[in-house]
C-alpha cells in the first residue's frame, strides 16, 4: 500500500473516531448531573420550579436526549455549536478566538519539550551510567512527578514576583501574533513542555542506548566512521522512530496540560475556557471545545504515523 | 444565589470579632465518623461536595455532636446540582436528615427567616425540610405585609423581635455565621468614596445594587492619612475581576462581575446606605401616596383564567404579575393577573400602595436622550419575563407616566418592603429599553454598547481578558453638584463626579494568579482571594483590607417533620453543639462572623428595635454548651426511650 493510500485511508477512520468523540461527549456531558438552567437559577427563593421549567422548554433541555443529540450533531455538521447560555455569544466564535491561543501555546510547549528533550537523551545515553546521565535521569524523573500547577505557581513566584522579568499577567491587549508574545510565552510553555520533554528525554535516552549496542553501530564504528557520525547520522535517525511517535502521542498530554497551565498564567485558551465552561455548566461550550480537543488530538496521531512510516521505510501497512 | 439589594460595611473590625475564639475545635475527617456506636439517636448530615468550607464545617458539627456519646452522626456529601435537587424536592421532608446549605441575604430582615422557615418555600428554595408552622408564617407575613407595618416602621421592627425570639425557642434552623467579602487594595488605592453611600468601590461597586459614584486614587497618603485636599484626580484603576462578565444587560443577568460593571453605567431612582436607608437619586424626591388594604385576592375580577400546560406552566406569554392564591394546579388551569389587567385594576383604584417619584430635570443619558417618566415605564417592561421578573414583580404592580417627570409605581399589597423594592429597575434609554434580551441582547459583544445615565461610558473589551470603560464626561452629578442632593450632608470639598479617568477589569479566575498580579503590581484592587492569602494582606503595610458583610450565611436545617426531630428540646441540643467560633476560626480562618442571633448586621435596620438588646437575648440560646445540652438530650432519650 503507497504512502497516499494509507494517508487517505487514516483520513477516512477519522469519520468513525470522530463520531464515537462526539457521541462520548454528549454522553459524559449530559450524565452529569446539572445544566446550565441549574446554575443559572442557583439557590433563590424568588425562582419557582414552573421558572425552571420555563427556562428548560426555551433552550430546548427538556426534550429527550437522543433528539438533543440529533440535533445538536446536526448543527454542528453545518457549522453550528449552539449558544453560551448565560451570554447569549455564539460557540464556534468562541472556540475560534481561543483556539490560536492553546494551539501557539502547546506548539511552544512542544518545541520547548523537543528541543530539551532530545539532546539531553542523546547526551545521557552516549555517556550511559556517568554523572551526566544520573543527573539527566534525576531531571527527568523529577520532570515527570512535578504537577504543572505547582510548576506554573512556582515559575510565577520567580520569574514574575523576585527576578521580576516577567509579568504575572499575560499583556491582555496585545495580539497573540505580535513578536513580543514570544516573551510572554517561556513560563507556561516551560511549565506545559517540563512533562512532555521529561517522558521524551528518557524514551530517547533508551532507545539511543539501545541502538547503540547493535551491531551496525559496531560496525560503522569498524569503518572508521567518526563517533559524531556514528551517532547523529545513524543511531539517532533509528532511535528517532519511538520518539516520534511518543512526541505525537505526548499532543494529548499538552492540550489536557493547557487547562492548568491556561487558568495558571491567565492564558486565554481554550483550556481556561473548559474549565470556566464547566462551572458553569455550559454544555454546548464543553461539547464543543471536548470535541475540538479530540479532533486535534487525532490529527496528530494521524501525523504520528504517517512519519513513523516515513521514517521507517521496512514498516508496511496492510 | 439572589441579586438582591445586598450591602457593604467598612470597618468590621476583624480582630474584635475574633476575642474570645478560643482554639476549640479540632477538624474531623469524615471517615472517622459513624462508627458502630451504641449512641441512642443516629444524625445523617447532607452537603454538597464541592464547597470545602462547608464539608469542614459539617464535620467540625458531626465531631462536636460524637463527642457527647448521643449522637452516632453519618455525613453523606452530594454534587452540587444532585444536592440541590435533592433537598429541594418535596419528599426529601420526610427523610429526617440534616442538610446543610448557604443563601444570600438582602437588607430585608425577611431574607434570614422566610426563604428557611416559611411554608411557601417547601419545595423550592429554600425551607428544605417541609418547616409548616402556620403560627410562624403569620409571623413572618405580618412583619412585611400590611397597612400597619406600612405605616409604622418600629412596630414592623417590634415584630421582627417577636419572630426571632419565637425562632430561639423553636429552632428549626441553626445559622452558623455570616460570611465576610474582603477585598485587597494597595495602599495607593483607598478612600474610595460614594457618600454616604459606601467607604469602598467593592464594598458598593460588586456587592449592592446601586453603585459608587464619585471615587479617586490618592497615590501619596496613607490610608489612615485619608485627607479630601490630597485628592488626586485623574488616573487608571485596574481592578482584578475574577470572572467575565456574563452579561452587560441588567434584567439579564445575576452573576457578581456582570453587577458591578453594570453599577458602572446603569442607575436607579433611589439608592440605598450602607446601612439600607433609602436616598433619592435620580428622582429628585419620592412619596407614599396612598395605602389600601387589599390582598391578591382582590384582583380577582380582573384576572384572566389560562390553561396549564404539560409542565404546569401557565400558558400565556404575558408577565404574570399576580397568581390567584386560592387556585389549584391540579385544576389545569389558573387566573392570573397580567399587566394589561394590572393597569385596569389601578385604574379603578384596586392596589396596594403607590409611590410617586419626580424625577430630576436634566439627566441625561450617554446618547443624548433626557430622562422622563416614559423611560422608567419602558424599563418596568422590559424587567417582564426577564432573568429578574420573578424579584421585580414579587412586589411591583404597575409603572404609570403622570406628566414627563413625574411616574408612579403600584405596589400589589401594602408591602414594607416596596419602598426599596420597587424603584431597584436599572433605567434604560428608550433606545435600549425595546432590545427582547433574547434574539437582541445589550451586549458590546454583540455591538450594542449599554446606554446609561451612569458615572461611566463602557469604552471597549475583549471577553474574558479585559473590560474598559472611561469617566463620563457629561455626568450629570458634576453639572448638577453634589450640593444638589437636599440630603447631603458631607464634607464641603467631597467632589461632584467621578474622578478616576478610566477603570480597567482585567479578567483574572485563578485566585492565586490575581494575588500574584496584586503583588506584582499589576492590578489595583481584587477580591475572592483565598482566606488563608487574606491574613497576609492584612499584616502587610502595603495593602488594605476591606472586609464587609454582604448578607450570605450558612445553615443546617432539622427535619421536625420525623421524630424525635420534632422535639424542640432535641433541636435545641444540637444547636447548643454547634460551635460557631471553631468554625469561623478553623473553618474561615476568621474571616466570618459566628450567628448569634438570626439577623445580621446588615438587616439590623428594618430587622430590630435594639440589636444590642436583641443579641443579649438570644445569644444564650446560641452559645456552644455542651452541659446545656446534655441535659436537654437526657430528657428527650427519657421521653421517648431512645436507650
Amino acid at each position: 500500500m503507497s504512502l497516499r493510500r494509507f494517508v487517505l485511508k487514516r483520513l477516512l477512520s477519522i469519520v468513525p473516531i470522530l463520531f464515537g468523540v462526539s457521541v462520548v461527549t454528549f454522553a459524559l456531558v449530559h450524565l452529569t448531573p446539572g445544566d446550565p438552567i441549574d446554575q443559572m437559577v442557583g439557590v433563590n427563593p424568588h425562582v419557582t420550579a414552573a421558572d425552571e421549567a420555563q427556562l428548560r422548554a426555551r433552550y430546548g433541555l427538556d426534550e429527550p436526549l437522543w433528539q438533543q443529540y440529533l440535533t445538536w450533531m446536526g448543527n454542528v455538521l453545518t457549522g453550528d455549536f449552539g449558544q453560551v447560555y448565560s451570554s447569549g455569544l455564539d460557540v464556534s466564535g468562541i472556540i475560534l478566538m481561543r483556539l490560536p491561543e492553546t494551539v501557539v501555546l502547546g506548539i511552544f510547549g512542544w518545541v520547548f519539550a523537543l528541543a530539551i528533550a532530545i539532546p539531553a537523551g542523546i547526551y545521557a545515553a552516549v555517556n550511559k551510567g556517568e554523572f551526566a546521565d544520573t543527573v539527566s535521569r534525576f531531571f527527568a524523573l523529577s520532570g515527570i512527578s512535578i504537577p504543572n500547577f505547582w510548576l506554573g505557581l512556582m515559575l510565577i513566584l520567580i520569574g514574575a514576583l523576585i527576578i521580576d522579568l516577567w509579568p504575572v499577567l499575560p499583556p491582555s491587549r496585545q495580539p497573540l501574533y505580535h513578536p513580543e508574545m514570544l516573551w510572554y510565552l517561556v513560563l507556561p510553555g516551560i511549565t506545559i513542555g517540563t512533562a512532555a520533554a521529561a517522558s521524551i528525554m528518557r524514551v530517547m535516552r533508551t532507545s539511543m542506548a539501545e541502538e547503540l549496542n547493535k551491531e551496525y553501530v559496531t560496525a560503522a564504528r569498524a569503518k572508521g566512521l567518526p563517533e559524531r557520525t556514528v551517532v547523529l547520522k545513524h543511531v539517532l535517525r533509528n532511535s528517532l522512530i519511538s520518539v516520534v511517535t511518543l512526541a505525537a502521542t505526548l499532543t494529548a498530554t499538552l492540550v489536557a496540560g493547557s487547562v492548568v497551565v491556561e487558568v495558571v498564567f491567565n492564558w486565554p485558551g481554550l483550556g481556561r475556557e473548559l474549565i470556566e465552561a464547566i462551572n458553569a455548566r455550559e454544555i454546548n461550550l464543553i461539547m464543543a471545545i471536548t470535541l475540538f480537543t479530540g479532533v486535534l488530538i487525532v490529527i496528530a496521531n494521524m501525523i504520528a504515523d504517517v512519519l513513523y512510516a516515513a521514517l521507517d521505510p521496512r514498516i508496511r501497512y496492510e | 444565589m439572589s441579586k438582591g439589594p445586598t450591602h457593604t460595611k467598612h470597618g468590621i473590625t476583624r480582630r474584635r470579632m475574633l476575642q474570645g475564639v478560643g482554639a476549640t475545635g479540632v477538624i474531623a475527617v469524615s471517615g472517622c465518623l459513624g462508627g458502630d456506636t451504641d449512641a441512642p439517636i443516629d444524625v445523617r448530615l447532607e452537603v454538597n461536595s464541592d464547597n470545602d468550607d462547608r464539608v469542614q464545617m459539617v464535620d467540625l458539627i458531626a465531631s462536636s455532636l460524637e463527642e457527647t456519646g448521643y449522637f452516632d452522626v453519618e455525613i453523606e456529601d452530594y454534587e452540587w446540582n444532585d444536592y440541590t435537587a435533592r433537598v429541594m424536592d418535596p419528599e426529601y421532608a420526610e427523610n429526617g436528615y440534616v442538610p446543610c446549605i448557604g443563601l444570600s441575604g438582602t437588607f430585608n430582615p425577611e431574607s434570614f427567616c422566610n426563604a428557611l422557615h416559611h411554608s411557601e418555600n417547601h419545595g423550592q428554595c429554600c425551607n428544605l425540610n417541609g418547616i409548616d408552622d402556620p403560627e410562624l408564617d403569620g409571623m413572618m407575613d405580618d412583619a412585611r405585609y400590611g397597612t400597619d407595618v406600612v405605616e409604622d416602621t418600629d412596630l414592623r421592627r417590634e415584630r421582627y423581635d417577636e419572630i426571632w425570639e419565637y425562632l430561639a425557642e423553636e429552632r428549626y434552623s441553626s445559622i452558623t455565621h455570616f460570611d465576610l467579602v474582603a477585598s485587597v487594595m494597595t495602599t495607593d488605592v483607598h478612600g474610595f468614596s460614594t457618600y454616604p453611600f459606601s467607604e469602598s468601590l467593592f464594598s458598593y461597586g460588586l456587592y449592592a445594587p446601586q453603585d459608587e459614584q464619585v471615587m479617586w486614587i490618592d497615590e501619596s497618603a496613607h490610608p489612615d492619612d485619608t485627607d479630601l485636599s490630597d485628592l488626586e484626580e485623574g488616573g487608571t484603576l485596574r481592578i482584578g475581576a475574577a470572572e467575565n462578565p456574563d452579561s452587560f444587560d441588567p434584567p439579564y443577568s445575576t452573576d457578581t462581575t456582570s453587577t458591578m460593571v453594570q453599577e458602572f453605567v446603569f442607575e436607579s431612582l433611589v439608592r440605598s446606605d450602607v446601612d439600607g436607608n433609602l436616598y433619592p437619586w435620580l428622582a429628585e424626591s419620592y412619596d407614599l401616596l396612598e395605602v389600601n388594604d387589599v390582598d391578591r385576592t382582590d384582583y380577582e375580577e380582573y384576572m384572566i383564567t389560562v390553561d396549564l400546560n404539560e409542565d404546569g406552566l401557565p400558558e400565556t406569554d404575558e408577565q404574570i404579575i399576580v397568581q390567584h392564591p386560592g387556585d389549584d394546579p391540579a385544576d389545569g388551569e389558573v387566573r392570573v393577573l397580567t399587566p394589561e389587567e394590572a393597569a385596569d385594576a389601578v385604574d379603578d383604584g384596586v392596589f396596594g400602595m403607590q409611590f410617586r417619584y419626580d424625577i430630576r430635570e436634566g439627566i441625561e443619558f450617554t446618547n443624548g436622550e433626557e430622562l422622563t417618566a416614559e423611560h422608567v415605564v419602558a424599563t418596568a417592561e422590559r424587567y417582564e419575563n426577564s432573568d429578574l421578573s420573578a424579584q421585580t414583580y414579587d412586589s411591583l404592580l404597575h409603572a404609570r407616566e403622570v406628566d414627563e417627570y413625574t411616574v408612579d409605581l403600584y405596589a400589589q399589597i401594602p408591602d414594607a418592603e416596596a419602598e426599596r423594592e420597587l424603584p431597584g429597575l436599572a433605567i434604560h434609554s428608550l433606545e435600549q429599553a425595546d432590545l427582547d434580551g433574547d434574539e437582541e441582547v445589550l451586549d458590546p459583544r454583540e455591538d450594542t454598547e449599554p446606554i446609561g445615565t451612569g458615572p461611566y461610558v463602557f469604552d471597549e473589551m475583549s471577553d474574558e481578558q479585559y473590560v474598559e470603560y472611561v469617566r463620563n464626561e457629561d455626568y450629570w452629578v458634576t453639572d448638577h453638584g453634589v450640593d444638589s442632593f437636599e440630603w447631603f450632608d458631607g464634607p464641603a470639598d467631597f467632589p461632584d463626579g467621578p474622578v478616576i479617568d478610566r477603570l480597567e477589569l482585567e479578567i483574572v479566575p485563578d485566585n492565586s494568579t490575581r494575588s500574584g498580579a496584586l503583588q506584582d503590581d499589576e492590578v489595583d484592587i481584587t477580591y475572592g482571594l483565598n482566606t488563608e492569602d487574606l491574613d497576609g494582606y492584612d499584616d502587610s503595610e502595603d495593602y488594605v483590607v476591606d472586609a464587609i458583610e454582604a448578607g450570605g450565611y450558612e445553615y443546617i436545617q432539622y427535619p421536625m417533620n420525623v421524630e424525635p426531630w420534632d422535639d424542640d428540646r432535641l433541636r435545641q441540643a444540637v444547636n447548643h453543639l454547634i460551635p460557631r467560633e471553631s468554625i469561623v476560626e478553623n473553618v474561615l480562618n476568621g474571616w466570618a462572623r459566628p450567628a448569634w442571633t438570626d439577623l445580621p448586621e446588615l438587616a439590623e435596620e428594618n430587622g430590630t428595635t435594639d440589636a444590642a438588646a436583641l443579641e443579649d437575648d438570644i445569644r444564650p440560646y446560641n452559645e456552644h454548651d455542651p452541659d446545656a445540652a446534655e441535659a436537654l438530650i437526657e430528657e428527650v432519650i427519657e421521653d421517648y426511650d431512645l436507650d
